[in-house]
């Protein structure tokens, strides 16, 4: 039941979505070019590849917060785009979650997620149904949570959290948009799935991915 | 004196926009620094921004203007991000290009935080008043109010082009940094004499008559400044032609 997340799954977990974000780098950037400009795709693989480079280096971080934190600076210096604020402020906050806890378990991950989707959210000023990143990881962090309430192990919480994520992503597509440059399209956003929800799912994915 | 930062995706924009704002004023203008650009390309770097911040750090405060996009969004993160002790950091909502140029000579006249801000919000209105917009220079309804001004004098532009951006750049900053309240009339309508953009409204040229008046300690000596820049024609006229 208590089950702990590792530095080795951590570690796998940024491995998974560098290799999500390059698999589907053409997919996020059709997405983009249908409601914004077209970059999610590419600011993304260039900044997971600059992130494994340093999660790679034989002097990477070796606890989760400051492996956490690195990855958070590394977004933010690399990305360019919107995407880099937003997902470099995730990780930041969810590497101060961290903290100096010796082992992640399931609450202290949830915690962890928490604090980084929250702090996303309070980024980009957007809450559920705005059609952004938050559609995907505010649903995950709560079907997370509801896992460990139930005393669910990681796997089985992350797994729900990965399903809630995908779910959300979807819910996304009718949506108008409200914040950021798709919002600017109106009424015509609509029928879209929205590329930061897209992202976002796949960064859940990947970490029910490394610790199943 | 304020410092500033300006946040761009491009560092060809920044470069662009802080030479055209700081040949308003002389060597004297605040500290402008530049966040442009991400891993080498266009972006916004929050990393960079914070570094921006720490090096235009003031007790005075410090002015951000930012171009569109995750320019905010990064500057946002890079206050997180800077240690910046007690230094005040304000995100200015202002257009870049026309913020600036506002900003760095209401900055460089010596004004607080707040009124540099304030300038650099406003900063469209030249633009909106040429085109027929409302203007934030009112008519001069309340000349002559409750309190009569300590000094006053009534010039005439001899320069080209009136109180046009370089010349409005000059004035503000020259009577900013004295201790007066200043008021520049001309054509029935009345500026802030340290306000470069308010100038600009008054739609002068050559030949106009403008009244300048002044209260406070520096009263005299902010008619005296304008005096003597008016008659020199901003330093415009063509050595051997005037």
């Amino acid at each position: 039941m208590t089950q702990s997340l590792t530095q080795a799954q951590l570690v796998a977990w940024l491995g998974a979505f560098r290799d999500a974000v390059h698999e589907h780098r053409d997919h996020l950037t059709e997405l983009d070019a249908a409601i914004g400009d077209a970059d999610h795709g590419t600011n993304l693989t260039r900044g997971m590849d600059a992130v494994m480079a340093l999660v790679d280096a034989d002097d990477a971080p070796d606890t989760a917060a400051s492996l956490l934190k690195a990855v958070g600076m590394k977004l933010v210096s690399t990305v360019g785009g919107a995407s880099g604020p937003l997902y470099g402020t995730f990780f930041l906050r969810a590497a101060a979650a961290a903290g100096d806890a010796e082992t992640l378990d399931a609450e202290a991950v949830l915690g962890m997620l928490r604090a980084g989707a929250e702090g996303l959210a309070a980024r980009g000023k957007a809450t559920v149904g705005d059609k952004t990143m938050v559609d995907a990881l505010t649903p995950a962090v709560q079907a997370l949570a509801d896992a460990v309430g139930r005393g669910d192990g990681l796997p089985a919480g992350l797994r729900a959290a990965a399903d809630a994520a995908a779910e959300g992503r979807e819910a996304t597509t009718p949506l108008e948009a409200r914040k950021g440059r798709a919002s600017y399209l109106g009424e015509r956003s609509k029928g879209h799935t929205d590329p930061g929800a897209a992202s976002a799912t796949m960064l859940v994915e990947a970490l029910a991915d490394a610790v199943a | 004196m304020i410092g500033i930062v300006v946040v761009s995706h491009s560092r060809a924009l920044a470069d662009a926009v802080v030479e055209l704002a700081t040949q308003m004023t002389a060597d004297d203008g605040p500290t402008v620094s530049v966040a442009a650009g991400a891993d080498g390309g266009l972006g916004t770097d929050a990393t960079a921004v914070a570094e921006a911040l720490a090096e235009a750090a003031s007790p005075d405060g410090v002015l951000v203007l930012m171009d569109l996009g995750s320019a905010v969004m990064s500057a946002e993160l890079a206050i997180e991000l800077a240690d910046l002790g007690g230094t005040e950091v304000r995100l200015s909502p202002a257009p870049l290009v026309e913020g600036l140029v506002a900003a760095v000579v209401r900055a460089a006249g010596g004004a607080d935080l707040a009124t540099v801000a304030r300038e650099a919000e406003a900063a469209l209105t030249p633009k909106q008043s040429a085109l027929g917009e409302p203007a934030a220079a009112g008519p001069s309804d309340e000349a002559g109010g409750p309190t009569p001004p300590e000094a006053s004098v009534t010039l005439t532009l001899v320069n080209p082009t009136g109180l046009h951006a370089r010349p409005a750049a000059r004035l503000a900053t020259a009577l900013g940094r004295l201790d007066a309240e200043v008021v520049v009339a001309a054509n029935g309508r009345e500026a802030d004499g340290a306000s470069s953009l308010e100038l600009l409204t008054l739609g002068t040229e050559q030949g106009t008559e403008i009244t300048v008046s002044a209260t406070g300690p520096d009263a005299q000596r902010a008619v005296d400044t304008a005096r003597t820049l008016v008659e020199e024609g901003f330093g415009e006229l063509d050595a051997g032609t005037s």
